[in-house]
């Protein structure tokens, strides 16, 4: 009966509070405009995805086409683009485009879809300066603030709400007055302030998983039944975590001024201030090499390369004894020393792009290990992880690729190395590339972690609001 | 008094302090306060400020918890059965302070719902009012608009609503015009005339003495006589009142 008769109060405090409304169509607003951010970015995506899909079977009927022409008598449309050769047929102008398709709720949380890519051009050059590298064209402030996603209002915002509503969910009652009537009834202060918090959590996780739910419906997320339902429960803990360090601040017994003062503060230092000094500590303590020094190694292992290219030749031949077959190393072809010169490029951009790959997992670990002190940064990892849009989709969609980018390498250098030709019954065997989603199955599994301390935090800060709020009495 | 006390009356109090006494750090705010009110009884405390009587008002309602001794309401003990005796109790402070943003009505269901009454019609809850009174057109307003006065019958209103045994009024017509104060002493009767038991701390000798059946006079924490507003008169309380609290007992 309490809970009811508080529900049906707050309902009637609400409608009849104007500057609330207006925080909470204000809000609304918001979300609407991040969710259109978020499904014009997955429409982008998607035609991007769509045009690399047909470009790769473009790419392999013309070349099918241009290689029975030839087989049929005709001649190659260049002398230098002879598809007849492994060196063409398996370099940029037979390349394979691998794709990672937008997360299942990328609508919801671009992530890092606009910052990584999710497609390479895979090549015989396909080495490791491709997968440093960034084609796409984007506006920097976007990459460093990130786009304005339902995530982003998720995180940064919603607390903001939440505060709004609830830093004087027992202190305006003391100041108003209504406080010492309302506890000279049968009732607590704990199950009142219980009551009037669910209900705004009510509000708020209603709105938001509202907006959640109808931009899933309107992308197709609803496929995945299970990721939604981890993002609704990742958004309802991150409400309450706030909720509930509203509720124990205004347990404390101050003014609601106080109470907001405080409350600001910490949405400050644990939204603002810690992810960003945990980035900053990752940044100065691992410094990532820089990009110039991949360039420059680049180019000097290619200056190199071409000045000793029999010498690598004989090297190259030394560590892979099985490709020595049907070449003359007295006479090599054009082919086996343009690869070996390729390979030990390759070689080289390995080695500053492990150092590369180290430091970047130095920083990883340190800020997996420190996230835990930011609500705000295990909230966003468990949104994007289930959205499918977070880091660790994308080093698995690269490693796939590496991995992809080897068995295209196998299948053509060999012929490279004899010199051989090419025709059109070999395409049928090349290898393709198709992304096992290994994503999919543990989102779950991956926002456990931060989850669970979310939800520790939210015991104990919940917990210690309990304890005080139960020793409020009328005449404090 | 005696371990089991009875009233003035000879009835069963529906509000009884025994050796209630509270400190606040080294300061005795109130000590062993003995008192026993019965049904249809008004006992009206006096006293200056800081003489113990919003803290009797306050340990009555389980607002603070006694040093020592017991507060009594229908023989329950506030400190073990605080929401039982909430239920038999009803509060007017010296401030009604409602919901600004609703109306008398919606401030009534809410506390008389929150009291244990359950969702009472509209029609009865202004028939409430009215009692209290209200007019009709008021209690429809936001309560914003409503005068202190007027928030006191709302707070009447939800003593009547919640059919309590004993009303507890912690300097209710202070502020108050004499038009509006005489009202509220009336509705006051009438809560007695029902048997509802009033505790009333206040300041007015001049009500305490219309409107109580006995005064208490404290000082200092300790109730230092009890009279019968039945066997004296106006002048004669106000010498009682001027000779108990002249400043001789000192702080504890």
């Amino acid at each position: 009966m309490t809970a009811r008769t508080v529900l049906k109060n707050e309902w009637r405090l609400l409608m009849a509070d104007r500057p609330l409304k207006i925080a909470l169509g204000l809000f609304v607003v918001l979300l609407g405009y991040a969710l259109t951010n978020g499904v014009v970015w997955l429409r982008f995506q998607e035609r991007t995805v769509e045009a690399t899909t047909s470009g790769n079977v473009e790419r392999a009927s013309a070349l099918r086409q241009e290689l029975e022409a030839i087989e049929a008598g005709g001649q190659p449309s260049s002398p230098f683009a002879d598809p007849r050769s492994p060196r063409v047929l398996g370099g940029p102008s037979g390349s394979h485009t691998a794709v990672l398709a937008p997360g299942p709720l990328t609508a919801l949380a671009i992530g890092q879809s606009d910052l990584l890519p999710y497609y390479y051009d895979v090549n015989i050059y396909t080495n490791e300066a491709s997968f440093q590298q960034n084609g796409e064209v984007e506006n920097p402030l976007n990459l460093m603030v990130g786009r304005f996603d339902l995530t982003f209002a998720v995180v940064y915002l919603l607390p903001l709400l939440v505060l709004a509503l609830s830093f004087n969910v027992l202190s305006e009652e003391r100041e108003q007055g209504t406080l010492a009537l309302t506890l000279s009834q049968p009732v607590s202060a704990r199950s009142v302030v219980t009551v009037k918090l669910a209900f705004r959590a009510l509000v708020v996780a209603g709105i938001v998983l509202g907006v959640s739910l109808l931009g899933a419906l309107a992308t197709g997320g609803f496929g995945s039944p299970g990721r939604i339902l981890l993002w609704s429960v990742t958004v309802v803990a991150y409400s309450l975590f706030w909720f509930a360090l509203a509720a124990w601040v205004n347990a404390l017994g101050r003014s609601s001024a106080w109470n907001a003062t405080v409350l600001v503060g910490a949405w400050l230092v644990l939204v603002v201030v810690l992810p960003a000094a945990i980035n900053a500590a990752a940044g100065l303590l691992h410094p990532l090499p820089s990009r110039v020094e991949m360039v420059t190694a680049q180019r000097e292992a290619s200056n190199d390369a071409v000045n000793r290219r029999s010498e690598l030749l004989a090297r190259y031949l030394e560590d892979h004894p099985e490709m020595a077959e049907g070449v003359v190393a007295d006479e090599p072809g054009l082919g086996a020393l343009s690869w070996a010169a390729t390979d030990a490029v390759n070689g080289r951009l390995e080695e500053v792009a492990a150092e590369h790959d180290a430091r970047r997992a130095e920083q990883t670990a340190l800020v997996r290990r420190y996230r835990f002190l930011s609500p705000a940064l295990l909230a966003q990892e468990a949104l994007l992880d289930a959205a499918g849009t977070g880091d660790a989709r994308f080093a698995d969609f690269q490693s796939q690729v590496r991995v992809f980018a080897e068995q295209w390498r196998e299948f053509f250098v060999p012929a490279i190395m004899a010199d051989e030709q090419m025709n059109a019954g070999v395409l049928a065997d090349v290898p393709t590339f198709s992304l096992v989603d290994g994503d999919s199955a543990d989102p779950a599994c991956r926002a456990t972690a931060p989850l669970a301390v979310l939800a520790g935090l939210l015991a104990l800060i919940g917990a210690a609001a309990g304890v005080r709020l139960g020793r409020v009495r009328g005449a404090d | 008094m005696t371990e089991s006390q009875e009233s003035h009356t000879g009835a069963a109090p529906l509000l009884e302090a025994r050796g209630l006494t509270k400190d606040y750090g080294g300061t005795r705010a109130l000590d062993s306060l003995d008192l026993a009110i019965a049904p249809g009884e008004v006992y009206c405390l006096l006293g200056p400020n800081g003489a113990g009587k919003t803290t009797t008002i306050n340990l009555f309602l389980g607002f603070v918890a006694p040093s020592a001794g017991q507060a009594l309401v229908a023989g329950l003990n506030v400190s073990t059965h605080d929401r039982e005796s909430k239920r038999r109790l009803a509060y007017i402070p010296e401030q009604v302070m409602l919901y600004r943003n609703l109306s008398g009505i919606e401030n009534l269901e809410y506390f008389a719902a929150l009291g244990g009454q359950g969702s009472l019609r509209r029609e009865r809850l202004v028939e409430i009012l009215v009692e209290a009174g209200l007019d009709g057109e008021t209690a429809g307003r936001r309560v914003s608009t409503y005068s202190k006065g007027m928030r006191q019958k709302v707070g009447i209103a939800i003593a009547i609503a919640k059919k309590a045994d004993a009303l507890l009024l912690d300097e209710p017509t202070s502020g108050l015009d004499p038009t509006a104060s005489n009202e509220f002493s009336a509705l006051v009767e009438r809560l007695r005339n029902r048997g509802v038991a009033v505790l009333m701390a206040t300041h007015d000798l001049f009500r305490a003495k219309d409107t109580g059946t006995r005064v208490g006079i404290m000082h200092y924490g300790r109730l230092v006589t009890e009279l019968s507003t039945a066997e004296i008169g106006h002048a004669d309380l106000e010498r009682v009142y001027l000779e108990h609290v002249s400043d001789n007992g000192g702080p504890r």
